[in-house]
């Protein structure tokens, strides 16, 4: 077969739509609005994990989302900074880098040490430093107990001196045959609980804020959230298409509008012109890849720093990686629940039910789905080092989908935004050893 | 005394031994619980015993194939123990903490082994927030009520009650051997310590009472024994167990540990469930969010502790003149405060020294040689 070679694999130029540059540029206007946040008097929240920025944004408080912050600086390739900085002062490089990298950035933005004056951006100041500080912390992380002890790092990093509110995400578990995906008492009461806490949330809010809380302004920022995820999962539904317009990678590229930008026309301008332009290339039967020869699922967080890089090696190898766990069930993945008028409860169940906050066998069935859509040839399995929350469950995702399915897997180590835990060598000789499979059952089927 | 501290030490070192071996004598059923803040009272108020299941030192075998190496050894050697059928004696496992190691662990236990009942029920790790109590409080409830429905029992109040009097004792009965090694009136070593707690985690409560009441005068009696050694405080390693051989090289190298906060040690014994509070449930509740208080936890969120503070006053009171830090390799909780204890203790100028655990174990002439050049600085410190 052709993708498989001794020597150095083909990288080939996948096709990148051109919609993405939108939301680059919707993610720079972002940083920069929130690099001066404080001379336009404005209070700065930090967050992690689920989506909060529409509660924020509705209090007209400006937010700094840690996972993005962290991508960001990998992906402008200054994350080792801060991780270094971290290490130093004894953090071990096996906590979640993310977490890593924000702290090492909160670090950065008090300190004016050495490492912090190395991380200068082209204005003359770090680029960790250009993040304003917090006003407030409020930590509301899924599943994953780093999650709330990185925000309780934060919370001390800067002397207890900055409010925090710690929500509890509770995990619905299944202790009873009634819980099923997005039903059951079990998942109603996490969601109600929930729900509680983000009125709460809302009070704590109002508390640093000594304004009432717009509740119309969120019902308005809910509607364009809402119509903005909509889209996307209609866009991203005509990725069915063979060859399939769009990849995994351009998903990732789409996170922001989802995940962290401010909810307006904007991100559903941006969402409506992505499907047009995947409508347009199924039209004329343009496909991601050059040539689509696999159909892949990636599962796993995603690489940041090798991202259009990853995008490439997979096209060099007529692989499109269709789908994701990481884009395709998370991110607003069921907005028909938001009731935009009281829109907790809905917000509530889209956080309670993003890729990591199901449990394993919920994950599978929904993966096993989502491969049988996008009628999907093998898996990419990325087990985030540091991200364990999200690479747990892979074993088992591969055994299952694999008895179940017959599709070969392709299991290798990485990371968000560390790098050092990447080898390139073990993912082309896995990636191979899989397409092989998939050539060798495709074979046997003729 | 040696008969009590070696049957404990039989125990500890065969803990799932005496589980088969406790519930073909009583014909009663066991239940297994995960570290570290599930409260086995209510396992035991449904009449069954509970087990605090433990590290294994076997080697990963058919888990290593289900569970990545990048976990801690406590999570991988629990998966380990659960394909490998290890565990198949439990008539269900019940937990409440959701570190994400430990979490992930039980989901991957249930699908590896559909035939384990495993039932979770999530415990708030934030303690100071408004709906701390009363959330804790229902879900205390809602697991008593789910042991009910799994085991076919009914859960009193007055069951509650007896299990809480009795849990209490036997945390009094330990916390007493830990006042009198730490006043020095008594000398145990710190794998005895680990042998009486550890044993307190696995045998029916009545039975570790009695044999604790019958050890306490025996260690009296056995009278003050000289201090030679460099007194030491040990913290951390959560969830299981520190080797005994690497206690043993530790207090080998002309150390004494005195004192600890370890959860197969102090931490497993630290707070009462206040028996004066009218409702049981609401007792434990209040229990758990207090414990925090008498030894921080790092899986837990308590903006009112510091763990590095609270270290550094127990080390100064308990006399010791220095910290040894266990830390089990992977465990992001500890990661993740590590640099705080590291900077208080040297800003306070108190050796401390940290010692990272792999469940494969360590190379022990390389650690007997850093201890040693550890109690050598530390003695010329005083
Ligand atoms: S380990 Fe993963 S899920 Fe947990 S906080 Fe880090 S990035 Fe988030
Ligand atoms: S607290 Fe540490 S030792 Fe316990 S399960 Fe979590 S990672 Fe493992």
């Amino acid at each position: 077969m052709s993708a498989v070679t001794e020597k150095e694999p083909v990288v080939k130029k996948a096709n990148r739509l051109q919609v993405t540059k939108l939301n680059n540029k919707m993610v720079n206007q972002y940083w920069e609005d929130l690099f001066h946040a404080k001379e336009q008097g404005k209070l700065v929240c930090w967050t992690e994990g689920i989506q909060i920025n529409p509660i924020l944004q509705a209090a007209d408080i400006a937010w700094c989302h840690g996972e993005a912050a962290a991508a960001l600086m990998a992906a402008r390739k200054e994350s080792a900074v801060p991780q270094a900085h971290m290490e130093t002062l004894g953090y071990d490089r096996e906590l979640c880098s993310y977490a890593r990298t924000h702290i090492g950035c909160g670090i950065l933005n008090q300190s004016s040490t050495v490492e912090a004056q190395t991380l200068l951006d082209v204005d003359g100041r770090t680029l960790g430093s250009k993040i304003p500080p917090p006003d407030m912390i409020i930590s509301a992380y899924p599943f994953c107990s780093t999650g709330q002890q990185w925000d309780n790092e934060v919370y001390r990093t800067y002397g207890k001196k900055v409010p925090i509110f710690n929500m509890s995400l509770s995990w619905t578990w299944g202790n009873k045959p009634s819980a099923k995906y997005m039903s059951g008492p079990e998942y109603r009461e996490n969601v109600a609980f929930l729900k509680k806490q983000l009125q709460d949330c809302i009070r704590f809010i109002e508390g640093i804020t000594g304004k009432p809380y717009d509740w119309d302004r969120l019902t308005e920022i809910m509607t364009y959230t809402k119509k903005a995820a909509e889209l996307r999962l209609e866009a991203m539904q005509l990725c069915k298409a063979r060859p399939s317009p769009a990849s995994f990678f351009e998903w990732t590229n789409s996170i922001a509008p989802v995940n962290f930008l401010p909810g307006g026309p904007e991100i559903v301008d941006y969402f409506a012109q992505k499907k047009a332009e995947i409508e347009a290339r199924i039209a004329q039967g343009v496909g991601s890849v050059p040539v689509e020869k696999y159909r892949l699922w990636w599962d796993g967080i995603m690489n940041w720093n090798k991202i259009g890089w990853l995008s490439d090696k997979f096209a060099g190898y007529d692989a499109c990686m269709v789908a994701g766990r990481y884009t395709h069930m998370g991110f607003w993945q069921e907005p028909q629940v938001i009731d935009v008028r009281d829109p907790l409860d809905g917000m509530a169940q889209n956080y309670l039910t993003c890729p990591i906050s199901i449990s394993a066998p919920q994950v599978i069935e929904k993966i096993i789905e989502h491969c049988e859509f996008y009628e999907i040839d093998g898996l990419i399995l990325h087990a985030a080092r540091t991200c364990r929350a999200f690479s747990y469950p892979q074993f088992m995702i591969a055994d299952a989908v694999g008895k179940r399915l017959g599709l070969p897997v392709a299991m290798f180590e990485g990371d968000m935004v560390d790098e050092t835990f990447y080898k390139d060598e073990i993912v082309n000789s896995r990636v191979e050893a899989m397409l092989e499979a998939i050539d060798a059952s495709r074979a046997r089927m003729r | 005394m040696n008969a009590i501290l070696e049957r404990l030490a039989g125990v500890a070192q065969n803990p799932y031994e005496y589980v088969k071996a406790w519930k073909q004598e009583h014909g009663g059923r066991a239940v297994g619980t995960l570290p570290m803040h599930c409260p086995a009272e209510v396992i035991h108020a449904a009449g069954v015993l509970p087990v605090v299941l433990q590290e294994l030192a076997d080697p990963i075998t058919s888990g290593g194939g289900a569970f990545f190496p990048f976990f801690c050894g406590y999570t991988r050697s629990l998966v380990d123990q659960a394909t490998e059928g290890k565990l198949d004696f439990l008539d269900a496992i019940s937990f409440t903490d959701h570190c994400v190691q430990l979490l992930s662990a039980a989901d991957v236990m249930r699908i590896a082994r559909p035939q384990i009942r495993i039932h979770f029920h999530q415990l708030i790790a934030a303690l100071d927030e408004a709906c701390s109590l009363e959330n804790s409080v229902g879900i205390l409830h809602s697991m008593a009520t789910d042991l009910e429905e799994t085991l076919g029992v009914t859960i009193t109040e007055d069951d509650l009650r007896a299990s809480i009097r009795l849990f209490n004792e036997n945390r009094q009965l330990i916390r007493s051997i830990y006042d009198m090694r730490r006043s020095g009136s008594i000398r145990l070593r710190a794998t005895q310590m680990q042998h009486i707690v550890k044993s307190s985690m696995i045998m029916d409560k009545q039975e570790h009472n009695a044999l604790l009441r019958e050890l306490l005068p025996q260690l009296q009696q056995a009278g003050k024994p000289p201090r030679d050694a460099l007194p030491m405080y040990a913290s951390g390693h959560l969830c299981h167990a520190p080797r005994p051989e690497i206690l043993d090289l530790i207090e080998d190298c002309g150390i004494a540990i005195i004192d600890d906060d370890l959860y197969h040690g102090y931490r497993y014994v630290s707070t009462d469930v206040d028996e004066s509070i009218g409702d049981p449930i609401l007792g434990i509740a209040t229990a758990y969010l207090n414990k925090n208080d008498n030894a921080p936890c790092p899986t837990r969120l308590a903006p009112h502790t510091d763990w590095n503070i609270w270290l550094r006053d127990k080390v100064t009171e308990c006399g010791a003149k220095g910290l040894i830090v266990l830390l089990a390799k992977y465990c992001e909780p500890h990661y993740f405060h590590y640099p705080r204890i590291k900077a208080t203790f040297e800003s306070n100028n108190i050796p401390h020294l940290l010692i990272e655990t792999e469940h494969e174990g360590i190379a022990m002439e390389n650690l007997r040689t850093k201890v040693e050049s550890f109690a050598e600085i530390t003695k010329r410190r005083q």
